[in-house]
């Protein structure tokens, strides 16, 4: 403003007359947008977002449809296919009932019978009686190192019987005689076999290969039951196991971030838009929860909640992580409020007398959002971490309920052998994890206030 | 857009703010590397000097070895894990001891004569502590009187229970000085029991039977077997330096008698650590001479091509029924039905899959011996054949009987090792498929799992038991009625008679006799389910040779080991 001197001039009354109502002034060149309709846009003109919101939905599909059409018993244990890779071979032969065996004498170091998983049965000419034999197995080729292998019996008599984890592949079996001290002599014979996989009629009648009344021949080949992603350390179908243990996960995942993130929202807004002696009250308390061990009070509510052993932990592992970890929540939310308030908006929109819940609502909240939305973006990979976490140690799901946290766990003890049984449930954490990410990142960038109207 | 040009005093200002950044920044850096290099000394100066463990040191004549936890302390009379008795077998030496073929031997008594209710020891005369002075007869009395005093409350005292007035003592409603031994001289120890036992002088050889310095144990105030310094050793080896939560080094003991006999100067327990995985790694690295292999390392070391070695141990592992009157699995029919669907074979053929590990038929292991040859072989123990068939109809009437529509989920407890989870996981889905039985799972740590299975807070549990003497009776009184380790609390007439009657005798074909009864007993009226005998898969350094496993006694016993020469080509 200036002090210069105001320039006398004369208005006629016509000056004073209202302006007509110009419709063109009024008139909306693009449709009118409320906000989610916005967000929608943009999410949508976001690819990576859509992406992982696909993903997401996928996720979802397989959780609450995947059961419905692959109809398979996650805790069914079948013991013949132990840790089958996916697209492991599956035939098999039929073979009598097992009998037990005395060995019927040979002159030289042979299978007695053809080898098979149900037994591989050896013998050989008695070629020193005094102190017995040791018998080996091994799956790769003797060298001058002289590794047999698994010793699998010290015995006096000329013949044994291998049962043990018997797979089919090949195996070369020797024969040591030892001495009185038990130890290797260089008296060995080595021979080399393939296993054949087997199975007795009764056992193909319990998988439904073969029907009640049918008797087929012995010798007739059938096929395991298909398992696409291979089968665990006690031959339970993978792919059920991930179906039904993304129920568990996916509950925690979803539910917890969601409902500690809304209490910490409420209760940091109220604390930052109210501010003063109330303010420091509610967060000093907050800083209180935070320095409660989240393991104790997850044990203290097991207790209270009479979860017995063998039951599962998932809700009151889901009022934990809800009672404890919301203060992360309300201190970023308050924080961004206390600034928001004293934004120019919020005094203009006081001075033209909006109520505090339009304020709150209309404004501060949505100012929010992207802060809000990158904490859920966390809090959901971190939760279902959590819940793998407490699995492991046995607080959360009881066996045979899967989780793909407590599958991780059970799959990295044989992460050199049979990689699948980790690599499975590894791979569907980490896209859930990335696909949370990806969306929330959209998320923020859809719903941030600040954005809009921007291209 | 573009930034209008600063005045001088605008430059000036922005340079000397530059400045003091700088400054601070240097400052604050400086500080924190200060800092950083303090807290690295001071953890140095905390960590005592590590030696670099090597598997087989040719110049110290020394191996390295891992141990999977430390020893709470070295006191023989109060020692109960196996990482104490492996090293109590190292340093100590009792009466007697058992050779490298499992046979008695003379220890620190040269000469012993076994009568019915007496023993009679001559102890030799070069026999010394480490600190040079003489064992003498006294300190066997002083360490049995220590081990049976209410006040230490030693958890093995029930193995001197078979010397004269011990239960007696060990209540606290006799004095200590009335223990059935007495000394004749410092060299003569003479032994009065309480009644006959056929193998008292194997059980001369645990650790609870070693003597213990009296005017050392005084001085010691309470700390006697704390630490290195706290003990004087009996026996092959003393401990020269122990630093708590990290290693032990054990070194040749220059006054033991039979020194001439141990070829290797210094073993150094180089790591203490639980992992199967690191022992691997570390066996691998040539850093310990041996470890043992757990199913998942087995691929592994066929594939490095090691010498694998195998060792049962034992000790056999059960599914133990919980008997109290309060708990459904005291019905007969219900522990009869899972007697016919559990498949053992399966277990341990197709689940455990480790070799050395036996598919359970009994309560007695295998290595047992009996009058002439092993027990097993003298008396075989009954082929359980499974029937799924008959199983149901057994499920039928024990539902019938406990007037129950259906059988409420029954409780297994289990320990929180990879082993007993899988053969939990095992039985549930075993009993689910066969018997249509819910089995909920609760795992425990060790110490916790011994106070539920006290309490009786289970329906089953995953048990096992390991030897504690060389004698079927270790197993034989399992389920006597009044034994505190018959946690279901088993209580039959026909059992306790059978217990007595062993006990009380010392006629060996009489005593195997019985044993076969209650191996029938076991059976007939499946008071457990035995599930398997464990083994042990190990790997050895090709070159430590003589290395010794035990079942009875420390696991691993060095003292008839040595290390082979290089051989020059």
């Amino acid at each position: 403003m200036t002090n210069a001197e105001q320039t006398a001039t004369t208005f006629s009354a016509d000056a004073f007359a209202p302006l007509a109502q110009d419709q063109d002034v009024q008139s909306i060149s693009r449709p009118s947008l409320s906000y989610w309709q916005d967000a929608w846009l943009r999410l949508r003109a976001n690819r990576r977002a859509l992406i992982s919101l696909w993903l997401v939905v996928g996720l979802l599909l397989f959780t609450f449809l995947g059961p419905v059409i692959w109809q398979i018993d996650p805790t069914i244990q079948d013991v013949e296919q132990i840790s089958q890779a996916p697209g492991a071979n599956r035939s098999v032969t039929l073979v009598a009932e097992y009998e037990p065996w005395q060995g019927q004498g040979s002159s030289r170091f042979a299978f007695a019978e053809t080898p098979t998983t149900q037994s591989v049965r050896l013998q050989w000419e008695n070629f020193n009686p005094s102190y017995g034999y040791r018998v080996y197995r091994t799956p790769y080729s003797i060298g001058p190192e002289r590794a047999f292998g698994l010793p699998l019996a010290e015995t006096l008599d000329p013949f044994f019987e291998d049962r043990l984890d018997l797979r089919p592949m090949n195996y070369y079996y020797t024969v040591m005689a030892i001495d009185a001290d038990g130890a290797n002599t260089n008296n060995y014979h080595t021979i080399e076999g393939t296993v054949a996989r087997v199975i007795t009629l009764e056992d193909a009648r319990s998988r439904g290969l073969v029907t009640t009344q049918a008797n087929p021949p012995i010798g007739t080949k059938y096929e395991f039951a298909w398992h696409p992603l291979g089968t665990d350390y006690l031959g339970r179908d993978m792919l059920a196991r991930l179906m039904h243990g993304a129920r568990v996960s996916l509950f925690i995942g979803f539910f917890a971030p969601f409902l500690y993130v809304l209490i910490g929202v409420i209760y940091g807004s109220t604390a930052g838009f109210i501010g003063g002696v109330t303010d420091q009250a509610m967060m000093r308390f907050a800083d209180f929860v935070v320095a409660l061990p989240f393991l104790l009070f997850m044990i203290l509510f097991k207790v209270m909640t009479n979860t017995g052993p063998g039951e599962s932990g998932i809700i009151p592992m889901l009022f934990a992580m809800v009672v404890l970890l919301w203060p992360a929540t309300a201190r970023l939310v308050r924080g961004q409020i206390l600034q928001i308030r004293e934004e120019g908006y919020i005094s203009a929109g006081r001075l033209l007398g909006a109520k505090t819940n339009y304020l709150v609502l209309r404004h501060m909240i949505p100012n929010t959002m992207g802060v809000i939305l990158v904490t859920v973006t966390f809090a959901v990979p971190s939760a279902i971490f959590t819940e793998a976490f407490l699995s492991f140690i046995g607080m959360g799901v009881a066996p045979p309920t899967p989780s793909w946290g407590s599958m991780c766990n059970e799959g990295i003890k044989t992460m050199l052998t049979h990689p699948h049984e980790l690599i499975f449930p590894a791979l569907f954490i980490s896209i859930t994890v990335l696909a949370f990410n990806m969306l929330g990142d959209g998320l923020r960038d859809a719903l941030d206030a600040r954005m809009r109207n921007r291209e | 857009m573009v930034e209008p040009p600063a005045t001088d005093s605008e430059s000036a200002f922005a340079q000397t703010a530059g400045k003091q950044l700088l400054v601070f920044g240097g400052v604050a850096f400086v500080a924190i590397a200060i800092l950083m290099l303090a807290l690295q000394a001071l953890t140095n100066l905390m960590a005592s000097n590590t030696t670099t463990a090597q598997a087989i040191d040719d110049v110290n004549n020394m191996i390295s070895i891992a141990i999977r936890e430390e020893p709470p302390q070295l006191n023989s009379t109060v020692a109960t894990d196996a990482s104490s008795g492996m090293i109590i077998g190292h340093v100590f030496e009792g009466l007697l001891r058992m050779n490298a073929k499992d046979q008695l031997e003379a220890g620190i008594a040269h000469k012993w004569h076994v009568t019915d209710t007496q023993v009679h020891f001559w102890l030799r005369t070069d026999a010394r502590w480490s600190d040079g002075s003489t064992i003498t007869a006294q300190d066997f009395v002083f360490g049995w009187q220590t081990a049976l005093s209410p006040e230490v409350a030693s958890e093995y005292a029930f193995l001197l229970f078979h010397i004269k007035n011990g239960r007696a003592i060990n209540a606290g409603e006799l004095p200590a000085s009335e223990l059935g031994v007495s000394t004749p001289n410092d060299f003569e120890l003479i032994v009065q029991l309480e009644r006959p036992v056929a193998f008292f002088d194997k059980m001369v050889t645990f650790p609870t039977y070693l003597p213990v310095p009296q005017k050392f144990y005084q001085a010691t105030a309470g700390k006697y077997g704390a630490d290195a310094s706290e003990l004087l050793y009996s026996g092959p080896y003393t401990i020269s330096n122990w630093v708590h939560g990290s290693s032990l080094l054990l070194e040749k003991n220059e006054h033991y008698w039979d020194k001439d006999r141990i070829a290797i100067d210094k073993i150094n327990i180089a790591y203490i650590t639980s992992d199967s995985t690191a022992s691997l790694n570390f066996f691998k690295d040539d850093k310990i001479a041996t470890t043992t292999l757990t199913a998942e390392n087995l691929d592994s070391a066929l594939e490095e091509r090691w010498q694998i070695k195998k060792h049962q141990d034992g000790a056999i592992f059960f599914l133990e029924f919980n008997h109290r009157k309060s708990h459904i699995t005291q019905n007969y029919n219900l522990r009869r039905s899972m007697q016919l669907v559990l498949d053992m074979e399966e277990l341990v053929y197709k689940v455990t899959k480790l070799p050395g590990y036996l598919p359970g038929e009994s309560l007695f292991p295998e290595f047992l011996m009996g009058v002439e040859t092993h027990f097993r072989k003298e008396y075989p123990a009954t082929k359980n054949v499974l029937d799924r068939v008959r199983a149901r109809e057994h499920i039928k009437l024990a539902k019938h009987e406990l007037g129950l529509e259906a059988i409420p989920p029954l409780m297994l407890l289990t320990g929180d090792n990879a082993v007993s989870n899988i053969q939990a996981e095992w039985v549930q889905a075993s009993l689910k498929k066969h018997l249509d039985l819910d089995i909920r799972i609760d795992k425990q740590i060790f110490k916790q799992r011994l106070a539920k299975m006290t309490a009786g807070e289970f329906d089953m549990v995953l048990a096992g038991w390991g030897p504690d003497y060389d004698d079927p009776l270790t197993f034989g009184d399992l389920f006597a009625s009044w034994n505190l380790n018959n946690r279901g609390r088993y209580a039959s007439d026909a059992m306790d008679g059978f217990i007595s009657q062993v006990q009380d005798s010392v006629d060996p074909a009489t005593r195997m006799r019985l044993f076969a009864q209650i191996q029938q007993l076991v059976y007939d009226d499946v008071v457990i389910l035995p599930m398997y005998e464990r083994g042990v898969t190990y790997v050895v350094h090709p070159r430590l040779k003589g290395m010794k496993r035990r079942v009875i006694g420390p696991q691993v016993d060095f003292t008839n080991a040595y290390i082979e020469p290089v051989s020059v080509n």
